[in-house]
């Protein structure tokens, strides 16, 4: 196997206001898109001859990826107008998939251990896992090694075996899509004529991104396992222990205590006096100022964060200013999302470019929307749409 | 980036080794040079363009050769730092991209066993290396001198009586392009697409020889088999990442330019650029001289300066400043140019330098002819740009105006820090306009069926009104004027009316009561007027006839996003009108003709 094919056209639309201006592979995990995970793995694998179909927001993907080459990959782009499926995303890349290659949703996170499981497959074949809660996914009948069928979030099952939407194909597929939008109804489709379709099961890594608070558990598993690097300048009396990575021209001033896992991008000022818990990822060109406190949380890029804030299980978008004295802090809470509760434990969610004044208290749970502006001294709660003003 | 390639087969190696570099030309480079393989080894490089390189080289018979292109990142472009590099005995010849971080200790210790060296470059301990270790096999030579070696290579090396090509990679990319009877290699695909479409990409550790009829890969001592793939695609395309047009492509990495621009000025360690020089005169006037979209850039500089520097700033573009024979103030002379070539600038470089005058150049190419002229050279954090018309390169000149101003700042703590604030949120403010590229779209549609169209500042956004025109003109070949809308009444007004479109760039400072009277007069006489303002601004919605809307910036930013918009503007309005976007007709990438 030496060609694949990435899945990443699609929106994401329940990780609002997050997917508002990129497509959820784009989301950063520990300060990576996560689609580079994707090409990362393969690359690891050998698989160095990469289709992406992309679709939504695709520039992002462009301007990150470019033609590969920083992967040590070479990336050929191929255009999903419209989100109809994967089957439909897939036949975008029929002109130029040679006869065997896998297939790979380019929104989940992948080991390259769990590709290497699966790359001496012989197609065609699906990769499978045993998973607790199947009720939003595919769940996959097995006999022997057969797959019998796919039946998609089922109210009840009787397999605890989810297809990952990782698959090596050769080009007979193409032949069976034909009004099919989605690959599981394809899949059917060849085992209702006779095909027999591998399954391999993993206990690699493979971790689905759905909802907001999923990116706190998917940056959580990340980074256990991200290389420490200690780049930049970290001032006399700061202190710095365990897995802890930080790009270069950052600096952590006296007194500041950083416990890993933590991640810290380029760029950064940092402190004095500021407190950083796991497991904590902050992208590039970050400001947190004095007194300020940041556990389990996700800090995007040039974030300016003022002094004394207090920042507990959440996600900060791109850009936003915080004022002094901002708490965010975690409770378990109930969060909806298109009208279904979720019990979650989390803190704030901020969009991008969102400016908070000084003292503003956020409720657990809230949902900011991108360039949200709120009066200093306010309590935000609940869900606030796009370019909501709070005053 | 630097760029290799090599050729070994049955044709003549030079011209195919001349095609693969300018193939690799996109990666950016300031010297080149190739060596072929004759029974001796025949060298020609020099910090020239391929072009040139290709015209003055004597042609040299052979079927085994390698080349190179350099980006100097360190040490300075000339013709003995660049590639090929040889041993003492002319007879081993090695091209690098790379970096190689002992070299300094290993250079020593070949000097004291006699190796003679000829460049400052750090990959001449290679060939030194290999010559040590050279006994009849290449091969075993190359392994051995890798062993001795820290840091990243991709490296091709060349015998003067072998037919054979010894590669080897680590940390730098490197790929072998299969042929008939002969063999390509090369850092990018692109480089050999012109020859085939059947390539191995070699891992870390790869250590490999290639011949005319094989290619054989050892890992550890180890022989082993590399996959053949398929390439499918075409270099541009590859080059283009998706996009249908550079100058778009180029258009989205200003974010990223900004911020590897802003790492660069925060990093503590590095200094403020001396203005003013050892035993100076004080800074009492700058001179800023450019062409072009860098002559607007320098004249945003003129606004900046006001503002934070306080010290009189005179702009001139290059080829008129050149007319001038007595009043050439002796005074601090800024010269801005993307090349580092453009022939007037130098000249007036030059004239400054006679003058007496501390010369500071901002390029984006190293060992361009301008740094070396310069006292100093600060270098903007671009990358190289295809495209004709510039975009890019003019924010990364602006990102060096501004920290170069703001180093000498006289304006109060509370505002420099509220500056430095706003300065780290420029690219999110940068791609927020790119993410709100449908509405420029639709404002591109409506541009595009006229053949006038007046661009409109005042204070700061003049220059910016200029570039827009500019960009405007040079892409979709529509008349376009920027004018100062002070001056609007006076002439052109003639010119207003249904057929006239104006874009009004309008900034929140001390420009604005009179920018809504300008747009007032221009209403009253007919034109369509577009306006470029800050988001939810109500007067404007209402007195415009449409708004592009910019995201909230400090007054002293606004040309940055500002310009943005405007670019992405005529890049729809040109591909709208089908323009060859890329290469407009009649106009060159550096101007190096007076």
């Amino acid at each position: 196997m030496k060609q694949a094919v990435i899945l990443a056209a699609g929106e994401g639309q329940r990780l609002r206001p997050f997917t508002v201006n990129k497509p959820k592979t784009m989301l950063a995990i520990a300060d990576k898109p996560i689609l580079q995970y994707v090409v990362e793995s393969l690359a690891q694998n050998g698989i160095r001859n990469i289709i992406i179909v992309v679709g939504y927001r695709r520039e992002q993907i462009f301007d990150y990826m470019g033609d590969g080459e920083q992967l040590g990959v070479n990336i050929v782009y191929v255009t999903q107008e419209r989100q109809l499926g994967t089957a439909h995303a897939l036949m975008q890349a029929k002109d130029i998939v040679e006869d065997e290659f896998l297939v790979l949703p380019g929104d989940n996170l992948i080991d390259a251990d769990t590709i290497a499981q699966f790359v001496t497959m012989q197609p065609d074949a699906m990769l499978v896992k045993k998973v607790e809660d199947t009720t939003r996914y595919g769940v996959v009948t097995i006999e022997g090694d057969m797959v019998q069928n796919i039946i998609e979030k089922p109210r009840e099952s009787e397999s605890d075996i989810i297809n990952t939407g990782i698959y090596a194909f050769t080009r007979e597929i193409f032949s069976f899509i034909n009004n099919e939008l989605d690959i599981p109804d394809v899949i059917n489709n060849m085992i209702s004529q006779g095909y027999k379709i591998n399954a391999r099961e993993t206990d690699g890594t493979w971790l689905d991104i759905v909802y907001p608070w999923d990116i706190l558990s998917l940056n959580d598993a990340v980074l256990r396992k991200i290389p420490a690097n200690l780049g930049g300048t970290i001032e006399e009396g700061a202190t710095v222990k365990g897995l802890v990575s930080i790009g270069k021209d950052t600096v952590i001033r006296s007194n500041s205590y950083i416990v890993g896992p933590v991640v810290i991008g380029t760029n950064c000022d940092i402190g004095p006096n500021v407190c950083i818990l796991p497991a904590t990822s902050i992208g590039d060109n970050v400001v947190i100022s004095t007194f300020s406190g940041i556990e389990n949380s996700v800090i995007g890029n040039d974030v300016h964060i003022g002094p004394a804030s207090i920042i507990q299980d959440s996600v900060i978008g791109e850009s936003c200013v915080i004022r002094g004295h901002f708490a965010a802090c975690s409770d378990e809470v109930e969060v909806r999302i298109n009208d279904e509760h979720y019990p979650v434990n989390v803190g704030a969610m901020l969009g991008v470019g969102c400016n908070l004044g000084n003292g503003v208290v956020a409720q657990p749970g809230v949902i900011v929307g991108n360039y949200s502006r709120v009066q200093a001294m306010k309590l935000i709660s609940g869900k606030l749409p796009d370019k909501s003003s709070v005053f | 980036m630097c760029g290799i390639v090599g050729y070994t087969g049955d044709k003549q190696a030079q011209p195919i080794l001349f095609n693969c570099l300018k193939r690799l030309e996109y990666r950016g480079y300031d010297s080149c040079g190739v060596a072929v393989a004759v029974g001796g080894i025949e060298l020609y490089k020099d910090a020239v363009r391929i072009e040139a390189l290709a015209k003055a080289s004597p042609k040299f018979k052979g079927t085994t050769g390698i080349g190179h292109t350099r980006w100097a990142t360190h040490g300075a472009p000339s013709r003995d730092n660049a590639h090929p590099i040889l041993d003492c005995t002319g007879k081993i010849a090695v091209v690098h991209n790379g970096v190689i971080s002992n070299f300094q200790e290993l250079r020593d210790q070949l000097t004291g066993e006699g190796h003679n060296f000829a460049s400052e470059t750090d990959t001449e301990v290679i060939p030194h290396l290999i010559e040590k270790y050279y006994d009849g096999s290449l091969e075993e030579a190359v392994t051995a001198a890798l062993n001795d070696i820290n840091g990243s290579y991709a490296i091709i090396v060349l015998a003067a009586d072998k037919s054979e090509l010894v590669v080897a990679k680590k940390d730098s990319p490197l790929i072998i392009g299969l042929g008939d009877r002969e063999n390509y290699i090369a850092s990018d695909v692109p480089a050999i697409l012109d020859y085939t479409d059947r390539v191995i990409y070699l891992e870390d550790g790869d250590i490999g020889v290639v011949t005319k009829n094989d290619v054989k890969i050892r890992r550890d001592g180890k022989e082993i088999a590399r996959e053949e793939h398929k390439v499918m695609w075409t270099v541009e395309e590859a080059q283009k990442a998706g996009y249908e047009h550079f100058f778009l492509k180029e258009i989205h990495e200003q974010p990223k330019v900004i911020r590897n621009t802003l790492g660069e000025f925060t990093r503590e360690t590095e200094q403020a650029v001396d203005l003013v020089g050892i035993g100076g005169r004080g800074m009492e006037s700058i001179l800023m001289v450019a062409c072009g979209t860098a002559y607007h850039a320098a004249l945003t500089g003129k606004y900046i300066a006001d503002e934070l520097l306080r010290v009189p700033v005179r702009v001139e573009i290059a080829s008129e400043f050149n007319y001038y024979s007595h009043t050439l103030a002796r005074t601090v002379a800024i010269a801005v140019t993307q090349s580092g070539e453009t022939a007037d600038t130098l000249k007036a470089m030059r004239k400054l330098k006679e003058a007496g005058c501390r010369v500071v150049a901002i390029t984006n190419v190293v060992g361009s002819t301008a740094s070396r002229i310069a006292d100093q050279t600060i270098y903007t954090r671009a990358g190289p740009e295809i495209s004709v018309a510039a975009s890019k390169t003019f924010i990364a000149q602006l990102m060096v105006l501004y920290w170069l101003i703001m180093s000498y700042s006289k304006a109060d703590a509370r505002r420099l820090a509220n500056l430095l604030m706003e300065l780290r949120q420029l690219p999110s403010k940068v791609q927020q306009i790119l993410d709100n590229e449908a509405e420029i779209i639709e404002h591109a549609r409506y541009l595009s069926k006229y053949e006038n169209v007046f661009f409109i500042g005042r204070g700061i956004n003049l220059p910016v009104a200029q570039e827009g025109a500019l960009k405007l003109k040079e892409l979709s070949y529509i008349h376009a004027e920027g004018y100062a809308a002070g001056e609007t009444k006076h002439g052109p007004f003639a010119l207003l009316g249904g057929n006239t479109p104006v874009i009004a760039i309008v900034a929140k400072d001390n420009t604005y009561d009179a920018m809504l009277t300008n747009i007032k007069e221009i209403k009253a006489r007919g034109s369509p007027l577009i306006a470029l303002a800050e988001e939810g601004n109500e007067a404007i919605e209402e007195l415009a006839d449409s708004v592009i809307a910019i995201p909230q910036v400090d007054a002293i930013f606004s040309p940055v996003v500002n310009t943005v918009a405007l670019q992405l503007l005529a890049y729809y309005t040109a591909k709208e009108r089908g323009c060859p976007i890329d290469f407009p007709r009649n106009l060159a990438k550096s101007v190096t003709v007076e």
